[in-house]
């Protein structure tokens, strides 16, 4: 399963996750303390800067994953036009492209079993309602495992489907792709319990 | 419409999945009345079934069923050809018996009534009248594979693809549908790994990795392929990785 | 319990899965994409706590890292973009939407739907609208028509097939709702 973080080794892949969450959410709040563009453009020339440390490869990427924001920030563009408040428009676009990127920094510099661990952690105070660091753990797992096994079941749920009719599939596929996940579920469960349970 | 082929047609046909070639240039030309493909798997027998069936489109060359591009033309395809997959649970679409085995038909454009009327004369052909309004949830695991063939010959295809017709089912029931598939007029292409299953086949192909290294009555190509099997069985090591 | 740890696995990977493969026609002639689909079915079949349990759980994946959101997004800029209400509400809609089930005494088709309108549209447009207003600082007004035109027609038909495919698994499967077991 591909995770999001960048095969482009950098300075920040080495930093802890928790400490780069930690600042994240520091830099963020900040970002939302802020209400002028000035102060705002600097906080986005600053994530500029925080890329190109990492260089060009490495900010191309960022800048492909902040391409899905474009529709939100051409309505948000034209609204602001509209009702003549280019100021806050101006905030806004700011703001919102300054915050995903700084996200987007932290989910390409951090690996996935590293933000595991962050979960576990972050689950510590759960643990009385039955969310160990070895249940999170296989929650993750479990997930990853799967997703592989439930794409070729609705593949092949597809094909039963089309082998009877020229129509493409409508919303009945999901009542065995429902089922389907049902049965692995109690599957597993048995596969579990017979080595060792689930903590 | 008498002088058009019936039969399957693959020429030069080839296809890739995730970039692996799994079917290499193949040309067959299959007409005969029971035929088998044999092979490990691995083979390429499931992504070759799907080729047949028009599930998939080849990369290179092309397939011709009865005349058809089975991939682009699916009205046609569906007249011409059946499948039955290997699992149950994956094909039933419906709750009930008689649901599942009027939606071929519904869906190549007969009407509920006749649908509902060539459904019930099936079951009674059967002697599973009683089948009906029963919910699929109460059939055993050879009932639902009879109910996934029932479906099947509800759309009279000229040609039925077999996927592991008995794989894990009980001797009895590994028994009655091999009758039943015997007595079949339809023209019957079953794709296994098992050589027993293809003892009365009129001919039998071997596949292997994506290519035919045998093709011909089952006497010629079932003994080579057990003795290789078994060769290859007594070998220890299965260590390598298709990635 | 291993069951419902595995139920609530599986049922993430559901969610994931239907984020993965491209839009379905799921009715009609109109592609859409059924992710959220999914969260209404946790809610149906896995009850309340699962079903929320099963999304949070989805998210955590999203969040740490793993491209599972419909187009291919994730990570933590999806939480700070703004479909963040959207994200946050989706736990909370399939709580509802399974707190609705499982109260419900109606057939268990109609109680999906009911419920999956109640808490997938109802309460997940609510916390949407809201995140939409705060990111972009569009009014309240403004988020709730856009929302509205682009994902209600959508989102009203998926409550219909939460409806039907409910009720199809209670047909074929008594036991497979855990909402009603």
């Amino acid at each position: 399963m591909l995770t999001l973080t960048s095969p482009v080794e950098i300075w920040a892949h080495r930093v802890p996750a928790g400490g780069k969450l930690v600042a994240l959410a520091v830099a963020t709040t900040g970002l939302f303390a802020l209400s002028s563009p000035g102060p705002l453009a600097l906080a986005l020339i600053a994530t500029l800067c925080l890329y190109l440390t990492a260089g060009l490869r490495f900010a191309r990427d960022g800048l492909r994953q902040l391409y899905p924001l474009w529709p939100f920030l051409l309505v948000v563009g034209l609204w602001h036009l509209w009702t003549r408040d280019l100021d806050s428009g101006l905030v806004v676009l700011q703001r919102m492209v300054t915050a995903v990127a700084l996200a987007n920094f932290v989910t390409m510099t951090t690996r996935l079993a590293d933000m595991i661990a962050v979960f576990q952690r972050l689950a510590q105070p759960f643990e009385r309602l039955g969310l160990s660091p070895r249940r999170v753990a296989l929650a993750f797992a479990l997930v990853i495992r799967f997703i592989p096994v439930m794409l070729d079941r609705l593949a092949q749920i597809d094909a039963s489907w089309r082998a009877r009719s020229p129509r493409r599939p409508r919303w009945r596929v999901m009542v065995p792709a429902t089922l389907a996940a049902l049965d692995d579920a109690d599957r597993v469960a048995e596969a579990l319990r017979a080595r060792g349970g689930a903590g | 419409m008498s002088d058009r082929f019936s039969g399957i047609e693959i020429q030069s046909a080839s296809v890739r999945l995730g970039g692996r070639l799994v079917l290499d240039g193949l040309n067959l030309t299959l007409s005969e009345a029971r035929i088998g493909i044999l092979g490990r798997n691995g083979s390429g027998k499931s992504t070759l079934l799907r080729l047949l069936a028009g599930l998939i489109a080849p990369d290179a060359g092309r397939v011709l069923v009865d005349g058809a591009n089975p991939f682009t033309d699916r009205k046609a395809a569906l007249s011409a050809l059946g499948i039955l997959f290997q699992n149950p649970d994956h094909q039933i679409l419906f709750p009930t018996v008689e649901e599942e085995l009027a939606f071929g038909l519904t869906q190549q454009g007969i009407g509920r009534g006749e649908a509902a009327s060539r459904v019930a004369a099936l079951l009674a052909e059967e002697g599973r009248l009683h089948w009906a309004k029963a919910a699929v949830s109460t059939l055993s695991q050879g009932q639902r594979h009879y109910l996934c063939l029932l479906s099947v010959l509800l759309m009279q295809p000229r040609t039925i693809l077999l996927d592991e017709p008995l794989a894990g089912l009980d001797l009895p029931t590994q028994a009655r549908l091999s009758r039943r598939f015997a007595a079949l007029p339809q023209r019957l292409v079953t794709i296994t790994h098992d050589p027993a299953v293809l003892a009365d086949a009129d001919r039998v192909l071997w596949l292997d990795a994506g290519r035919i290294v045998a093709d011909g009555s089952p006497d010629a190509v079932l003994p080579t392929f057990t003795a290789e099997m078994a060769r290859i069985g007594a070998q220890d090591a299965d260590a390598d990785l298709a990635g | 319990m291993e069951r419902n740890l595995t139920h609530i696995a599986l049922f993430a990977a559901l969610i994931a899965v239907l984020g993965l493969v491209p839009k379905i026609d799921l009715a009609g002639g109109v592609p859409i994409t059924a992710q959220s689909l999914g969260i209404m079915l946790c809610g149906t079949v896995l009850g309340a706590r699962r079903g929320a349990l099963a999304v949070l759980l989805f998210l955590a994946l999203v969040a740490a890292g793993l491209p599972l959101l419909s187009g291919g997004r994730g990570g933590f800029g999806v939480f700070a973009g703004p479909s963040v209400g959207f994200l946050v509400g989706f736990p909370v809609a399939a709580f509802v939407t399974g707190w609705v089930m499982q109260r419900t005494t109606l057939s268990p088709g109609l109680s999906a739907w009911a419920a999956s309108t109640i808490g997938g549209i109802g309460v997940l447009y609510v916390f949407g609208i809201v995140g939409i207003a705060l990111m972009t600082g569009v009014s309240i007004q403004e988020a709730s028509l856009g929302a509205a035109l682009s994902f209600l027609p959508g989102d009203v038909v998926k409550t219909v097939i939460a409806g039907l495919v409910t009720q199809s698994l209670s047909r074929m499967r008594p036991a497979s709702l855990l909402s009603r077991a």
